[in-house]
């Protein structure tokens, strides 16, 4: 399990325990943060969009460019920061124990 | 037998298929024109699979793959032409004859795919000879050729008739294409009077035949079209040959057979009339056959050899062969090595 630090819309933050081979979008959908997840990772729905803090987010690894595609399509609708993710395409393996993410607004 | 017997010969035939072939890649014909209205849709099946084939309001033709992209709903049944679009019934997304997603009506965000690329296979369609016709590439490339000009069924004036046929065989459209280089054939099943000379030219899809010196000069476009003239007693008739791949072991050969639009009672209409009934079945008072009354016997329970015995005054079959492997480009290595 890695530990994951996650700050929920109303500003509240607590840590979850997040499967490592689990996509993030999962453990954050099915632990009640308002993720809807509809795609299930297809990159197509934009509904798993998170802030990842500016110290972990250049750790990941960089978005492909469907994902950047979806990012872009979103931006019409929701605030898309440079930091921006779809918490789809990040697996939280153990060396990103501590992570840190922001559930941005619903587009 | 000897000791040093050729077990091969003897033996391959247990391992042969009957078609191993895929759907070859080309223009088909689809249907008559007159029979696909503005905004109206139904089910085909072609190429080894079912299609959704429809007009749109402006009377462009569209043939899509039934499955809508979003969740798969048959849009042959229940959904609906809707001025230019297909209109999927399930979550009324719409597609145009390209295969874009041009609405889905209730998505905020639309997936960037869908600004990217078409997202729904349709095949592209052109219309011509009053036929609509659709190109088949089983990786969805682009036309590399087009359809030729035919002046018997494109000329406005000049020639005539009505008369088309439909048969369908259970066999794929190579093995029926390649009786056009096997002159051989023409004595033994069709009772020609001699084994005519045969000369074909190949260029890129392009293959020339011309049987019995002048006697039947035809022209390959392609594995989904032939032009063929009979040129006998001074006139010219003309079989235009459109077959279409219905799965990969069941093909429709369609034939329209036209002529110059002689005065009637003219001998050169009688004549025209009679080539056009020879090249069907045994016209009146000819001893040789039809395609119809022989071929299909062969053809509906032969199987391939892709390495066959060939001899001495057999036509071209290899070169055709050759010439015919290029509609198999999109073909994997295991396929090509059967054929």
């Amino acid at each position: 399990m890695t530990a994951v630090r996650v700050k929920d819309r109303d500003g509240s933050e607590q840590t979850l325990d997040a499967a490592e081979t689990t996509p993030l979008m999962e453990t954050l959908r099915d632990d009640g943060y308002g993720i809807e997840g509809t795609c299930g990772g297809a990159m197509s729905c934009g509904t798993c969009h998170v802030y990842v803090s500016e110290a972990w987010a250049a750790k990941l690894p960089p978005p492909s460019e469907d994902e950047k595609a979806m990012l872009e399509a979103i931006s019409d609708f929701a605030e898309v920061r440079p930091t921006s993710r779809l918490s789809c395409q990040i697996l939280p393996d153990i060396i990103y124990d501590g992570l840190e993410v922001e559930i941005a607004p619903q587009a | 037998m000897g000791d040093n017997i050729n077990l091969k010969i003897l033996l391959e035939s247990q391992g042969l298929e009957r078609c191993p072939f895929p759907i070859p890649t080309g223009w088909y014909f689809v249907d008559y024109s007159d029979t696909l209205k503005p905004t109206e849709m139904r089910n085909i099946t072609l190429f080894g699979q079912e299609w959704v084939l429809f007009r749109t309001e402006s009377g462009k033709p569209g043939m899509s793959d039934p499955y809508c992209p979003h969740l798969g709903a048959h849009m042959g049944h229940g959904g609906k032409v809707c001025g230019e679009h297909l209109r999927c019934p399930f979550h009324h997304w719409e597609y145009d004859t390209s295969g874009w997603c041009k609405n889905i009506p209730y998505g905020k965000v639309t997936p960037p795919i869908v600004k990217k690329q078409a997202i729904l296979r349709t095949l592209p369609m052109v219309e011509k000879y009053g036929m609509m016709w659709a190109w088949y590439h089983p990786l969805c490339a682009e036309p590399t050729f087009e359809l030729p000009y035919i002046p018997e069924i494109e000329d406005a004036t000049g020639y005539t008739g009505s008369r088309r046929g439909s048969w369908t065989a259970d066999t794929c459209i190579q093995e029926i294409a390649e009786n056009g280089v096997d002159v051989a054939h023409l004595k033994f099943l069709h009772g020609a009077p001699g084994i005519p000379p045969v000369s074909a030219t190949y260029e890129g899809p392009i293959m020339k035949l011309d049987i019995g010196q002048g006697y039947i000069v035809g022209t390959a476009y392609g594995p989904g079209l032939n032009v063929m003239r009979f040129n006998q007693h001074g006139i010219t008739a003309t079989m235009i040959s459109y077959t279409q791949p219905i799965t990969a072991e069941k093909s429709t050969m369609n034939m329209s057979f036209r002529h110059v639009d002689y005065a009637e009672g003219t001998p050169e209409l009688h004549a025209s009339k009679k080539v056009i009934d020879h090249m069907i079945g045994a016209a009146e008072g000819e001893e040789s056959a039809g395609f119809e009354s022989v071929d299909f016997i062969v053809w509906n329970n032969k199987k391939y050899r892709p390495n066959p015995l060939l001899c001495d005054g057999d036509g071209p079959v290899l070169q055709f062969r050759k010439w015919f492997k290029q509609f198999y480009s999109g073909a994997d290595a295991e396929t090509l090595a059967k054929i």
